[in-house]
């Protein structure tokens, strides 16, 4: 269907894999990209010697972006994960474990810190690739040591701090992400975050007194944050739908309770939309 | 008819010969006296096979291939090894068969003839007619015969899939050992010689670099050491002394063999790991006077090694993270998730070290009638949250073994949190887990709660208190 010359290029394992330098943008599917000799010597401390060497394969030093599930482009500046850069959520989530699937789908390895109770089936029901997950359920106080490592080695770091971040420790961190080129997702608050999510309002399909069962989540997502992404944005989004899947929502269609539908039985209307995060 | 088929680079299961001296294991509890006779047997087998491993009191065991061979065949070598013991005034049955298990039991059923001889490839065949009590797990051999299995080839008849489903890691175990497979390899333990290497640093080092270098020396080392003993490790205990006379130690595990250049990673980041100080500050130690290498699980080199990381898509860049963070906070603090089978939320992911074979704890294939339906949370609490659910008049909701709700669930108070007002809710769906299994056995009844801050959460009854097992949002 259609297939762009970037995955006629992945498919055709037969002909020889094009130059470093001809590679599109977002072609980490290629998990060669990812290789690198087992040589400690070279690599320092930090080990940052590897991404560096992704950043030129990739070619996406400057404009590269992490995919996101389509249902989240419109909450995002330029409909990505701009690499090297801060994204919150307000609160760990279904929305937030979203975020990595379509990366991880790709290709990208991703780390989650600080999170023991990371649901790892509703991520994989996403598209989470649980191959490529590694969990840091408790960091302790060695949290920004543990996160800058994840950072080396992954592309996409889910993290929830354990408190508010002092200044000196997330401008560290930053710093290790601009040079790693990848994304640091926070559960919470950071200051200086580029984009800034949060779900205001959510209400669930299927379940009645004493009877159905949870079937989907209609979530109204606000996005704003600095920069390009300072317009506020909102969304609302099946999170997830009855599927598993997080999808776009059209506001006029969702049942609602309050506003009853005629041919939709009670059970199958959002029970009470509720304002959960407002600040 | 044997002519050479690709699978003959599977390497062909191990025959062992066990040595058994009924006067040294009938014992209730053996004395220091039998403890130094079984000494000299064992020294006695040393004599036909330097790698001999007590497998329990009065019982040994070895490799046969070799010493057979040496020796003019299986049923030669028993019979030699046997006069050897006699010669200590000992009486000794021998058994020889494909792998540990079965060679066990032809030892213990070596009757009047005392050496009992399994044809390689009659293992299985051999197996099948003993009876289940024969396992050493004997809550399982009881529930086996009760389930109608009573040998091990009506064992080893199911599919392995549903034994490991039906009754855990255990019934696995059991299957493969009832089907003639995957006795473990022998372990040489504890090593009757040091096999650590040390290097000393005078004066001390205080920088890395040249202390990682030697230890991928002393990791060669420490490799040829075992290979010339037929032996391969796969935990390494690296320990450093600093020169302030601080020790640190950790173990690193792992399936496939630590190369050298592995090992000296591992240096590297326990090194990097135990220099940032969880302050931030920075320490003068002095830097490293001793780093020992300790092969700490030594098993016999069976020719095939797993690859390095278990599978081979683990990029150099995401070991090097994730070591690094397991030399900060130990083994177990870098996980890989791997869905597999089960009920719970929770249990349908298997956390396994980084490092470490990703397998699921409960396969994936059976059925798993009483899993909830519907999406799954994106909040899964590792250990169950008490709640307490209470009806409109404040009383507590409670369900009776007919699934009988006593009343609608209206507040929802976790842990210590302020109540929430339950706004939907059903159940209970009742669930009952291992049955067969008194210790493990649990019944549940199992809601799902809306709440008025547009929460959903999924609870369970159980014992007569609420759980919250997971959080939808």
């Amino acid at each position: 269907m259609g297939s762009s010359p970037a995955e006629t290029r992945r498919i055709s394992s037969a002909r020889p894999r094009p130059s470093a330098a001809g590679r599109e943008p977002e072609t980490f599917r290629e998990p060669e990209t990812f290789r690198e000799p087992e040589t400690f010597r070279t690599a320092g401390p930090s080990g940052t010697s590897g991404i560096s060497a992704i950043t030129r394969a990739s070619g996406t030093a400057g404009t590269g972006m992490l995919p996101v599930l389509p249902a989240l482009r419109g909450l995002l500046p330029r409909g990505g994960l701009a690499r090297g850069s801060v994204v919150t959520v307000a609160e760990f989530g279904v929305l937030a474990l979203a975020l990595l699937a379509a990366a991880s789908a790709a290709g990208a390895w991703c780390g989650i810190a600080g999170i023991p109770e990371a649901g790892v089936l509703a991520a994989v029901g996403l598209g989470l690739d649980a191959e490529r997950t590694l969990l840091v359920p408790d960091p302790g106080d060695a949290w920004p040591q543990v996160v800058a490592s994840l950072i080396d080695g992954c592309e996409l770091v889910l993290l929830r701090p354990p408190g508010r971040a002092p200044a000196q420790v997330r401008q560290r961190l930053e710093a290790t992400l601009r040079r790693g080129r990848g994304v640091l997702l926070v559960a919470g608050d950071w200051p200086g975050a580029q984009v800034r999510l949060r779900v205001v309002t959510q209400g669930w399909t299927g379940l009645g007194d004493g009877h159905g069962r949870l079937r989907a989540c209609a979530a109204e997502v606000v996005a704003d944050g600095r920069g390009e992404a300072a317009t506020t944005r909102t969304r609302w989004l099946w999170r997830p739908g009855e599927d598993g899947s997080v999808t776009v929502a059209d506001p006029a269609g969702i049942p609602v309770a309050d506003r009853p539908l005629a041919d939709i039985p009670a059970a199958e209307t959002v029970r009470r939309l509720r304002v959960v995060n407002a600040g | 008819m044997r002519a050479r088929r690709p699978d003959a680079l599977v390497p062909e299961t191990p025959r062992i010969m066990v040595l058994r001296c009924p006067g040294l294991c009938d014992l209730a509890a053996p004395g220091p006296q039998a403890a130094e006779l079984f000494e000299q047997v064992i020294a006695a087998v040393t004599g036909f096979c330097p790698q001999v491993e007590a497998v329990e009191p009065g019982v040994c065991a070895f490799g046969a291939r070799g010493p057979a061979r040496y020796f003019g065949g299986e049923t030669a070598l028993a019979g030699r090894v046997i006069a050897a013991v006699a010669e200590l005034g000992l009486e000794a049955r021998a058994g020889v068969a494909d792998g540990l298990f079965a060679a066990l039991l032809a030892a213990r059923g070596a009757g009047r003839d005392p050496v009992l001889v399994i044809p390689p490839g009659r293992t299985a065949g051999f197996l099948a007619r003993r009876p289940v009590s024969v396992l050493e797990d004997q809550d399982l051999a009881g529930l086996l015969t009760r389930l109608g299995l009573r040998t091990l080839g009506d064992l080893a008849a199911l599919p392995a899939g549903d034994v490991a489903g039906r009754f855990g890691p255990a019934g696995e175990t059991a299957h493969r050992l009832a089907g003639g497979r995957g006795s473990p390899p022998l372990v040489a333990a504890p090593p009757a010689e040091d096999l650590s290497v040390a290097r000393e640093f005078d004066p001390p080092e205080p920088l890395a670099e040249p202390v990682v270098f030697a230890a991928k020396a002393l990791a060669e080392q420490m490799h040829d050491g075992l290979a010339a003993r037929g032996l391969t490790c796969v935990s390494v205990q690296i320990q450093a002394t600093w020169a302030d006379g601080r020790e640190s130690r950790r173990l690193w595990r792992h399936d496939g063999l630590l190369s050298a250049a592995a090992l000296a990673g591992r240096v590297r980041w326990q090194l990097d790991g135990w220099r940032v100080p969880a302050d931030g500050t920075d320490t003068s130690d002095g830097g490293i006077a001793v780093l020992r290498l300790v092969p700490d699980q030594v098993i016999l080199a069976t020719g095939h090694q797993l690859a390095l990381w278990g599978e081979a898509m683990v990029s150099d860049r995401v070991a090097r993270a994730a070591m690094r963070v397991q030399a900060m906070l130990g083994h177990e603090a870098v996980l890989r998730p791997v869905p597999g089978g089960g009920r719970d939320f929770a249990e349908r992911v298997t956390l396994v070290p980084f490092g470490e074979k990703t397998e699921p704890r409960l396969a994936a294939g059976p059925p798993w009638p009483g899993r909830v339906m519907g999406p799954a949370p994106g909040v899964v609490y590792p250990f169950a949250r008490e709640a307490d659910v209470t009806d409109e008049a404040g009383a507590a909701v409670t369900v009776t073994g007919r699934s009988v709700v006593s009343a609608a669930p209206a507040w929802l108070a976790i842990d210590r949190e302020r109540p929430r007002r339950v706004t939907g809710w059903a159940g209970p769906w009742p669930l009952s887990e291992r049955w067969w299994d008194p210790v493990a056995a649990r019944r549940r009844a199992r809601f799902q709660l809306l709440t008025d801050d547009g929460r959903a959460w999924l609870a369970a009854v159980q014992d007569g208190r609420w759980l919250i097992e997971a959080g939808y949002w």
